[in-house]
């Protein structure tokens, strides 16, 4: 399988005048053709951080980042501001979960769509462009009547639909979807999530998905990375870890969701509050809240391990400091 | 209904005129039915938990029962006594009898008070406690007893300085201290992590439990609200379509829409997903809805007569009830 991305020794650093912000921590991982990555975690972990430094919607004065992201043999972290240009939207397209907001109410969407579709074929002509886009509207279960309504005519499911029709037009190979169905509904949350699924096998695509939903990333992505105050705790497949989670931060964030069928568990929060970030930490971040908490954790922070041949884990309970 | 019914939601309706301006003049009046016609009774010490869409009248259902509007029709029963008189008669007995929990602890203090003031502000209306130092004790072991340690501290600060799950512990703990028989959830958990989630939970059946109060758990969490909830009552635009004990609902659920919304609720064990149930389009306006079943155009069941006459409740056993004509077919 080829790779798409890969992400080595990401750091990611907020600066003002008082303090540095530790947001991203030394965060590496790859992702091969085809896969779909769900990127958990609680409210500032991170994770959005990491996907806006990929996309390089940083601010330059006030953000250091450091690292590389392999993107189709592009250092997008490298890489000048022309060829990014070239980048987004045709290799690499994003929705966020307020994207239904950047629509302009002033415009149809038809015209809106036109307008993105010549930023990278100037000379498309009206009837390719339309041919595309309903296309891509059937892909995502929209009518064709949409094409000529204006945003303020649309519900939100509807909307984030057209945005995710919009993000597809030039075919991208990896797709970011930041949160982008957490503000819907429960049924239109399970359908868009169904289409997405049925776009990839047609599309060949590539997805990260950002969410602090479990149960979203249990049903629509087949590797999951559990990310924490920055730093990644546990990646590997989903049908390996939310049955047999090891990191004791991903049992217990598994363990503070109830199941829709199962028996009745009894719930648990993580105690404690997230670390603060502009302090740099010794140990392991999760100490502090950590219910396996040993000595060693205090102190030494733990590497990466490869646990049961599936499952990287950087924790301390699995293996020594080699 | 049984004897055992303490909470009495009787015919409730919620309408709220459409305003169209000039062009409605002489014409019939437009009506939004965000709530309509919800008969329910709730034991004491029961949980029950209402799900549905965004726009389906959870939200308005809570702040009529708390008689934060005045219903359009209908009335509440209290352990036998009528809402409507009780809050005429005696309008701080009934707020202490009746509390709110909303879902967004950021907006639901005073900004330029400390938590104490705060805390202390229903205590001294509601005459609890002897004096003022009394009533500090009492907030200081609630905050203790609640994890929010030390309390002294915690007491001193304003809302800002604290994090969004230590707001939503104080917001259930100041709805606590009065004791209230009747609290009404509305989704206290769904703006805070998950991780703490669990323990405001926990501690919102806890309390209530202590009391042994009537809660009414309005939540779009299905999972959530089946972990919690001796009862579910499912909502589409203003009806009640089904309510049974929450296992049963969730389980075996009868109405096509709740059929719907569960088979698209995504589920964290693998194992448990289900073929998804589609259906067409988004809930449509509360607007003059009718006169069939509501749900009739969206539903994959709908037969003619669907479209004719809105469905009366169908009662199973248990209590379990499904307002379909076709639920068995």
């Amino acid at each position: 399988m080829s790779t798409i991305l890969e992400v080595k020794n990401l750091n990611i650093t907020y600066k003002n005048k008082k303090k540095n912000v530790y947001a991203v921590k030394d965060v590496s991982f790859t992702i091969n053709k085809g896969d779909s990555l769900g990127l958990v975690g609680e409210s500032g972990s991170g994770k959005s951080t990491l996907a806006t430094a990929l996309l390089r919607l940083h601010p330059k004065h006030s953000t250091v980042i450091t690292g590389k992201a392999n993107f189709m043999g592009k250092d997008l972290i490298s890489i000048s501001e022309k060829e990014l240009l070239d980048l987004r939207w045709n290799e690499l397209a994003v929705v966020f979960q307020k994207s239904m907001n950047s629509l302009s109410p002033v415009h149809r969407i038809g015209e809106q769509i036109e307008d993105i579709y010549r930023v990278h074929k100037p000379k498309a002509t009206k009837k390719e462009i339309s041919d595309r886009a309903s296309y891509l509207m059937s892909l995502v279960n929209l009518s064709n009547r949409v094409y000529n309504l204006y945003p303020h005519e649309l519900s939100g499911g509807m909307l984030q639909r057209v945005s995710i029709a919009i993000s597809l037009l030039h075919n991208p190979k990896l797709l970011i979807l930041d949160e982008a169905t957490t503000a819907l509904d429960v049924v239109t949350q399970g359908q868009i999530l169904d289409e997405i699924l049925k776009m990839e096998k047609e599309m060949d695509m590539t997805r990260i998905m950002i969410t602090h939903d479990m149960s979203v990333v249990s049903s629509s992505c087949n590797k999951v990375a559990i990310m924490y105050a920055g730093e990644l705790m546990e990646v590997g497949c989903v049908e390996d870890i939310i049955p047999n989670p090891k990191h004791p931060y991903t049992q217990g964030l598994l363990s503070s969701f109830p199941s829709l069928k199962g028996e009745k568990k009894e719930l648990r929060g993580i105690p404690g509050y997230l670390p603060d970030l502009s302090i740099k930490h010794e140990g392991c971040i999760f100490a502090t809240r950590c219910k396996d908490v040993m000595d060693i954790c205090r102190k030494i922070k733990p590497v990466k391990k490869i646990v049961d041949n599936k499952q990287e884990v950087s924790c301390h309970l699995y293996g020594g400091d080699d | 209904m049984d004897n055992n019914t303490y909470i009495d939601i009787k015919n409730i309706s919620m309408w709220y005129p459409v305003n169209s301006g000039l062009k409605s003049i002489g014409k019939e009046k437009k009506w939004i039915k965000a709530v309509d016609d919800i008969t329910i009774g709730i034991e004491r010490g029961e949980v029950l938990g209402v799900i549905g869409e965004s726009g389906c009248g959870k939200s308005t259902l809570g702040r009529v029962l708390v008689r934060l509007e005045n219903p359009t029709s209908g009335d509440v029963l209290i352990d036998g006594q009528s809402t409507k008189n009780l809050i005429k008669n005696d309008y701080k007995a009934f707020r202490r009898l009746v509390q709110i929990v909303f879902q967004n602890p950021y907006d639901s203090f005073t900004p330029r008070d400390t938590i104490e003031k705060i805390l202390m502000r229903p205590l001294r209306i509601h005459d609890i406690g002897k004096s003022d130092a009394d009533r500090n004790t009492i907030i200081k072991e609630a905050l203790e007893a609640s994890g929010l340690r030390p309390a002294e501290d915690i007491m001193s600060r304003y809302p800002h300085q604290l994090s969004g799950g230590q707001l939503q512990r104080i917001s259930i703990l100041r709805s606590m201290l009065l004791e209230p028989k009747f609290i009404i959830a509305d989704e206290p958990v769904s703006m805070l992590d998950v991780s703490v989630r669990a323990d405001i939970i926990s501690m919102l059946l806890r309390l209530s439990k202590e009391n042994n109060a009537s809660v009414v758990f309005i939540s779009h969490d299905i999972s959530l609200t089946r972990y919690i909830s001796n009862k579910i009552a499912v909502m589409y635009l203003g009806k009640i379509v089904e309510y049974g004990d929450s296992e049963v609902v969730v389980n075996e659920p009868k109405h096509p829409y709740t059929q719907v919304l569960l088979s698209n609720c995504a589920s964290i064990d693998p194992n448990e997903r289900m073929n998804k149930l589609s259906v067409e389009g988004e809930p449509p306006t509360p607007i003059n809805p009718g006169p069939g079943c509501y749900f009739a155009p969206r539903c994959f069941k709908a037969v003619e007569q669907c479209f004719n006459k809105y469905p009366d409740n169908i009662v199973l056993e248990n209590g379990h009830y499904v307002a379909c004509d076709r639920y068995n077919k």
